[in-house]
């Protein structure tokens, strides 16, 4: 079947749910960004710890990485949300300038030695290529720097941005849809979407959750009881072999998890967003980092092994639906 | 030889590694000396050999390769370790098939050096006991 006669096939439901799936897919793609970057950051920290001979070289080459994943992040917002365009590229814009002035420093050190506005002996104490390093990680996220003005201050306020207009709300107006696409009461009270077949055609055939081959999805719902939900769906969720995307549709309960567990530690992680109202510490197992902002609570766990995701998971699924 | 300290020579024009080295590889008794110029270094080889060269591979005037094949020109068993940047590996496998005994990518810790010597020292003194 060629393009066209595709495209064509593609009723207005469906597409809704392409696009539904493609928006799920960008997310992911934006949190992958956000942890190649946390990456980084780490790459910086300890190499800073003073075991590791680096030159200048490293440390440009780590500045010009998180300029051009910044860069990376910021598209997906601006894909996620093309009305915030305009203000997070502005704010790019700073951290690029920025970016630039750190590269300039070392030249501008050597250039004060020669004018003598700084004595050798000063420039002595810190080599100035730890110099350097110390002033991108202050960058990065440093606490002594001023409110705002860090990478990590910036990829908090796209969270919160992408998170509030991706947010349960608009997932919450699409109920209609989903209910259309899986039946008014699903298998355990989960709208399931799969999201590389559900994209080009209306979901069909699967109506339970044991149709859907998903690791994680199995993994989170392991330990969980049968449900019965008789109002619909409170639920819907995007899945893949390796990948989960969980949102919920209550009103009164935001809450998200977007999760990779394809056994490759390096690449495999969980993501949690939820509102203030519920109690991630209690929640989610021990080994999340939690971050608190004004509009909720941003969870992550990085660089996990099978075993853990598995654990973990599991821990999720029983708090969440038990 | 056995029990001689070894001569280092290391070589690379950004001064923060041969300051932060030398100390580090000095530790176990051997002898170093630093260059970032290439030029001064292979000079002063010409004065004195060195067991082990060990040198950045992208400098100015005389880059890392050049040193490689004067090195081994003037002396057939000195082992040479090429240290590289990130973006330097497929130049230091060139390195590796013109000679040069192995190669260290930055950034590093001096441990990972020391290993290096300490295989080439082990080649070296198996290399002398061969020959007496």
């Amino acid at each position: 079947m060629n393009i066209l006669k595709k495209m064509k096939k593609i009723g207005h439901k469906e597409s809704e749910i392409r696009d539904f799936c493609i928006q799920t897919i960008r997310f992911k793609k934006f949190l992958e960004n956000a942890r190649a970057l946390l990456d980084l950051f780490e790459d910086g920290r300890e190499k800073a710890l003073g075991e590791y001979i680096f030159d200048r070289h490293y440390v440009v080459t780590l500045i010009d990485s998180v300029v051009e994943r910044l860069g990376m992040m910021v598209y997906d917002a601006c894909v996620l949300l093309p009305e915030s365009g305009e203000a997070l590229y502005a704010t790019y814009d700073t951290h690029k300038r920025t970016a630039e002035n750190l590269i300039d420093f070392s030249g501008f050190v050597k250039k004060n030695i020669s004018s003598g506005d700084v004595t050798p002996e000063t420039s002595k104490t810190v080599e100035p290529e730890y110099q350097l390093l110390s002033e991108v990680l202050q960058w990065f996220n440093g606490k002594d720097a001023p409110l705002h003005s860090t990478v990590m201050a910036f990829m908090k306020q796209i969270f919160s941005k992408v998170v509030q207009g991706q947010g349960p709300n608009e997932i919450i107006k699409n109920r209609p849809l989903f209910e259309n696409c899986c039946g008014k009461i699903p298998d355990m009270g989960i709208y399931l979407i799969d999201l590389w077949d559900d994209g080009v055609a209306l979901p069909g055939g699967k109506s339970s959750i044991h149709d859907f081959n998903s690791i994680p999805l199995n993994h989170l719902l392991i330990d969980t009881g049968a449900r019965s939900v008789p109002n619909g769906a409170d639920w819907v969720a995007a899945v893949g072999e390796y990948q989960l995307s969980l949102n919920s549709l209550r009103a009164d309960f935001q809450f998200r998890l977007v999760t990779l567990a394809s056994g490759d530690a390096d690449a495999d992680f969980i993501f949690v967003f939820a509102d203030n109202a519920a109690i991630l510490d209690t929640l989610l197992p021990p080994g999340f980092h939690i971050e608190n902002s004004g509009y909720g609570q941003f969870a992550w766990n990085l660089g996990i092994s099978e075993k853990t995701i598995e654990d973990s998971l599991m821990i999720i699924g029983r708090n969440l639906f038990n | 030889m056995a029990n001689q300290p070894l001569k280092i020579m290391l070589i690379d024009d950004e001064n923060i590694v041969g300051k932060r080295l030398k100390p580090a590889l000095e530790k176990t008794g051997d002898i170093v000396e630093t260059f970032e110029e290439g030029k001064k270094a292979l000079a002063r080889f010409d004065e004195t050999p060195f067991d082990i060269v060990v040198t950045d591979i992208r400098m100015e005037n005389i880059d890392g390769i050049e040193i490689l094949e004067q090195v081994l020109a003037k002396s057939g068993r000195t082992k040479v370790i090429i240290i590289t940047g990130y973006a330097t590996v497929e130049i230091a496998r060139e390195a590796l098939s013109k000679g040069a005994f192995d190669f260290i990518a930055k950034p590093f810790k001096p441990a990972d050096l020391r290993g290096i010597i300490q295989r080439a020292s082990k080649e070296l003194r198996s290399g002398f006991l061969h020959t007496t």
